[in-house]
């Protein structure tokens, strides 16, 4: 039985240095086989960090679903925000192909992507 | 919970005394914590194993010594077809006369129970057989929940495809010769649809849309997308109007991490005119008789993702010249991979439109199709392409074109009355006054005889006075590439700064039984047509000769801006007057 790859953990998040933000690394293709973890990431994390960043560096592909994906973490920080201070959602270091795909979809236009 | 059934086999009654005492022993020993008790029953020999097997239907088989020795080869294979395909291990009991010798190894069985028995061996083998049959009958229980649910999924996806094939039953992608189109048979699963209609006063209109994500999931968007795009286009709606209805309705309706990728556009064959949206979609390719090559990019968000949009700010207007053809795809296409897995990608495509040289080439659409299949061999079709010759005949005919002479004109009394409409500029800066006052007409028993030309009169009486009168464009700016297009933007951006003027519309209608007349008067606050000749004046170009292979008379006079439109039916009064 061949077992694809795709199963094995290529979401990885940390919080960074400064303490202020979440990092969210998403390896490989960014596809809907990974959005429970892509949610797990951002999830419940106590308390709400200051800002979300989703590192593209090592993002192969990206396809509709994970902008989907990316959408949900956006509500996310809009409900989050209803508390408290909303936390910014901002989306960095993609290859050409990734900000290709997410200038097609405008999306440069409701994230900061950098 | 039913039994664990043993098949013992041998014509010795006293063997088979001896085995079922062993299974009784183990039954007794053995924990019972949850397993199935056995059951056993006994024959004589392999035959009567046989007749009694579908009856019994044993798990476990077990050959005393003496039938172990005397069974056939074909015998046994006989008794175990009749298993199918559930694997029922078959054990012989073999005697070993001197102690010591390993026993002999006989064919057609699974495993060999020695004789004289050591019950804890017998006992273990037993055990582990009954747990390996367990696992087994789980297994294809599993199996069989799997095929109905497989079974429901097949029928629910043939189910789901027969609704959308309905949807699609008002398009007119397939009678319209300039348009080419293929769409996988597993598109609209793949969330990708197609849709083409025509608007009242003739123009085409068409969406290619691509919603995010797999499955049926996707697939239900394509419900209140395409029920949108059917019941408004046909009605007179505007492009934008239509646009924001469907941004509007997908927003409020899908959930957060699902929206459309949506090319849609307008063709406005006697304008030469084509308004293009591109929400997210890979850029359609506009290739001009030259061989020129446009690439048209993605102005705004997929829709539904905002409730706002912005949809003004990202159409398109394009100017058409002969020859023009439009190639749009999905993401399908780029995304098609090969073995190595390397994607098509778009400079393939480019490449595959641009190296004919110059010549209009007639394959371009099969090329494409050809090498992306090529390219993508080992993966399924998941492509979306159309191909559409912008300036083909067969979109100047209007799609009423049949219906008209099928029903020549007859039908029941139209009436006598009269409407007049005033609408003011904050009306004038969004209103789509077409539909509605197309949707009154259309009330009018009999009115549906002459929808087309009334909704052309209309339309193009309206644009004059909103263009030129209300909002004083120069129709000369369309002369030039870029004056045709700063013509539309700037028509957009007057709009919406619009403070003052109006327009008004009277509809009048004489009815005489076997025809009628109907006058239409439209008036702005314009300055009124300039003075010069005709072929100069305002209706320059199509305008004037579209209004007037539908009205019977068009009068218009310099200085004034009121124009009076009669579109007549049926036979003339002074015909009506004469016997035949």
């Amino acid at each position: 039985m061949v077992v694809s790859d795709r199963f094995e953990n290529r979401v990885y998040s940390e919080v960074s240095e400064s303490g202020d933000a979440l990092i969210i690394r998403v390896a490989g293709h960014f596809d809907f086989n990974l959005h429970r973890e892509f949610q797990r990431a951002y999830r419940n994390v106590i308390p709400a960090p200051e800002k979300f960043v989703v590192d593209l560096s090592e993002t192969e592909h990206l396809d509709s679903a994970a902008l989907g994906m990316l959408l949900l973490l956006r509500d996310y920080c809009v409900e989050a925000g209803r508390e408290g201070a909303e936390p910014e959602v901002e989306l960095v270091n993609p290859n050409a192909h990734v900000s290709h795909i997410l200038t097609v979809s405008n999306f440069d236009r409701i994230f900061s992507i950098r | 919970m039913s039994d664990f059934r043993i098949l013992i086999v041998d014509p010795d009654a006293r063997e088979i005394a001896t085995l079922q005492t062993l299974i009784q022993d183990w039954e007794y020993t053995s924990d019972q914590g949850g397993a199935r008790p056995a059951l056993v029953c006994a024959v004589e020999g392999v035959e009567q194993a046989i007749s009694i097997y579908e009856e019994f239907h044993p798990e476990l088989i077990v050959l005393g010594p003496s039938a172990a020795v005397t069974a056939s080869a074909p015998e046994l294979r006989r008794l175990r077809q009749q298993s199918g395909i559930e694997p029922v291990p078959i054990l012989f009991v073999q005697e070993v006369k001197d102690s010591g010798a390993a026993p002999e190894p006989l064919g057609g069985c699974d495993d060999i129970l020695i004789k004289p028995y050591s019950p804890a061996l017998v006992q273990l083998k037993l055990a582990s057989i009954r747990r390996f049959c367990e696992f087994n009958r789980s297994l294809i229980a599993q199996r069989d929940r799997l095929r109905r649910h497989h079974a429901d999924f097949l029928q629910e996806q043939a189910n789901a495809r027969q609704i959308f094939s309905n949807l699609g039953n008002e398009s007119c992608l397939d009678v319209t010769p300039g348009i080419r189109y293929h769409l996988s048979p597993r598109a609209v699963l793949n969330g990708d649809l197609l849709a083409a209609t025509h608007s009242p006063d003739g123009k085409l209109v068409l969406m290619l849309g691509d919603f995010a994500g797999h499955g049926l999931a996707a697939a239900v968007g394509a419900v209140p997308l395409t029920s949108i795009f059917y019941s408004m286009v046909p009605r007179g709606f505007s492009f934008n109007r239509v646009l924001r209805e469907i941004n509007r309705k997908l927003h409020d309706i899908l959930p957060r991490q699902m929206f459309c990728c949506l090319v849609m556009l307008e063709l406005d064959p006697r304008r030469n005119h084509l308004r293009l949206l591109n929400a997210g979609m890979p850029s359609p390719c506009l290739k001009s008789a030259n061989g020129e090559l446009r690439m048209l990019e993605s102005r705004h968000l997929p829709l539904g993702v905002l409730a706002a949009d912005q949809i003004e700010r990202s159409v398109v207007n394009l100017r058409v010249r002969p020859g023009d053809r439009l190639y749009l795809w999905s993401d399908g296409i780029h995304e098609a991979r090969n073995g190595e897995g390397e994607h098509f990608g778009e400079a393939r495509l480019l490449e595959l439109l641009g190296n004919d040289g110059g010549a209009i080439d007639e394959s371009a659409f099969e090329r494409i199709l050809v090498a992306v299949n090529a390219h993508a061999s080992q993966q399924h079709d998941d492509l979306s392409l159309v191909e559409l010759d912008l300036t083909d005949e067969s979109l100047m005919q209007s799609t009423c074109a049949e219906q008209e002479c099928s029903g020549e004109r007859r039908g029941g009394r139209i009436g006598e009355w009269s409407i007049k409409l005033r609408l003011a500029e904050t009306e004038l800066r969004n209103a789509d006054p077409l539909p509605h006052l197309l949707s009154i007409l259309a009330q009018m028993p009999g009115a549906a005889r002459f929808q087309e030309e009334l909704a052309i009169a209309l339309s193009e009486l309206f644009r004059n006075a909103l263009e030129h009168g209300v909002l004083g464009l120069d129709s000369s700016l369309k002369c030039t590439d870029e004056g045709f297009v700063h013509y539309y933007d700037l028509m957009a951006e007057r709009r919406s700064q619009l403070d003052s003027g109006w327009i008004s519309i009277s509809l009048r209608c004489r009815d005489w039984g076997g025809g009628g007349e109907l006058f239409l008067e439209v008036e702005d606050s314009g300055a009124g047509f300039p003075h010069v000749s005709e072929a100069k004046g305002i209706y320059s170009g199509r305008g004037l000769g579209l209004l007037q292979t539908v009205c019977r008379q068009v009068d218009s006079r310099p200085g004034s801006s009121h124009v009076l439109a009669v579109i007549e039916w049926g036979e003339p009064v002074s015909e009506e007057a004469t016997p035949p």
